[in-house]
């Protein structure tokens, strides 16, 4: 009888051990860190490239050609930056028609090219000139595979220029907007 | 020869189209911290939360958008898998209106489904912050989220259910051990 007593209650302190972390893990804490006080922020010295009227199947670029726009890491941490491009829709009724952004900076009908070329960058770029094609799948912008470049520090900045390639036909008359985003990370 | 110049000097004439031209060029400026937030030990089927600040720095209101976004794998921390689930992820709005030079804070929401394959796993998504903009160059800012799940909830689960056996064994035995010994006396 003696022995059975003491077999129930050995049994029940191995439970209790097996149980106890158990359940103090159910009160244990959830540890969210925020990196610092770093704030990530950069800044584009220009939006807009007034084009006015354009022709047909015909190369546009930014004046100056590649020192155009300034990007400046304004925040406190070092940054990796994007560019995704996206179809330019006629602003009178966006869905009714449209240029497709092509996905190697070439042309076709109602299909139009976007490149951007960074200011010191020659070589870059499928025909190694430093042009590279804006497409609507988010790519490196700066610092980038195969380049020698490291990441945006603070205060750092990055001029560019952009280059249009008109479709080789297009609906005449209608007025088209687009945008390019730059986007950035902590690196 | 005179009439196919004329042909295209009319094709050139009909096919052009405005691109947005304003007469002066805006910058864009905004920054978002922290830039990364590390989640640690958050158990399946339970949520947590954490503020993002958005510091509209440009002399124009505007208005900030907030979505989630899948890095591709080579941007991604090391040892860091895709975020299974952009659901799991809820900002307590979609968007603010901030004055110019004003900050505001969004409140990010993280919440695991309570599933067993979801312990002691290592992910990462982007959160997304972007002034809404129909100028050409628009910026998006892109914070890190970094989210890893409890590792000791499988532990937890086999620990209980060990528990639970070796007492459910224990109170067997001394309930047969009891109704034996009573009905062996009653004999």
């Amino acid at each position: 009888m003696k022995a059975v007593i003491t077999s129930i209650v050995v049994a029940i302190i191995l439970a209790l051990i097996f149980s106890l972390p158990a359940l103090a893990q159910e009160s244990g804490t959830i540890t969210i860190t925020m990196t610092g006080v770093n704030e990530i922020s950069i800044s584009l010295d220009k939006t807009q490239w007034p084009l006015g009227n354009v022709a047909s199947n015909t190369e546009y670029e930014t004046s100056p050609q590649i020192e155009w726009c300034t990007l400046t890491v304004e925040g406190n941490c070092n940054v990796n930056t994007f560019i995704v491009g996206e179809d330019a829709e006629w602003v009178d009724n966006p869905g009714a028609y449209k240029w497709t952004l092509s996905s190697d900076g070439t042309n076709g009908e109602n299909v139009y090219g976007l490149q951007f070329r960074i200011s010191g960058d020659t070589t870059r770029g499928p025909l190694v000139d430093g042009y590279v094609p804006v497409t609507k799948i988010e790519s490196e912008f700066w610092p980038y595979s195969g380049g020698s470049g490291s990441s945006l520090a603070p205060d750092d900045t990055k001029q560019f220029g952009l280059k249009l390639l008109t479709p080789t036909y297009f609906i005449g008359g209608r007025q088209m907007q687009t945008q390019i985003t730059i986007s950035a990370v902590a690196a | 020869m005179v009439g196919h110049i004329k042909l295209a000097g009319l094709i050139a004439i009909f096919l052009v189209v405005f691109f947005p031209s304003l007469t002066l060029a805006q910058d864009v400026n905004f920054g978002v911290s922290p830039a990364e937030v590390r989640i640690n030990d958050l158990p399946p089927g339970e949520a947590t939360e954490f503020e993002l600040t958005i510091r509209n720095k440009d002399e124009i209101a505007h208005v900030f958008t907030f979505a989630t976004f899948q890095p591709p794998e080579e941007e991604r921390r090391e040892g860091r898998a895709e975020f299974p689930d952009d659901s799991w992820i809820s900002f307590s709005s979609p968007g603010i209106e901030l004055a110019a030079n004003s900050q505001a804070n969004v409140t990010v929401t993280v919440a695991i489904p309570q599933e067993q394959k979801w312990a002691g796993e290592h992910w990462e998504t982007w959160l997304g912050v972007a002034a809404e903009s129909s100028d050409l160059l628009a910026i998006r800012l892109y914070v890190r989220l970094l989210v890893s799940t409890n590792p000791a909830a499988e532990a937890r689960f086999n620990a209980g259910l060990v528990a639970g056996i070796v007492v459910g064994i224990v109170l067997l035995g001394y309930g047969s051990y009891y109704y034996f010994r009573r009905k062996t006396k009653s004999e």
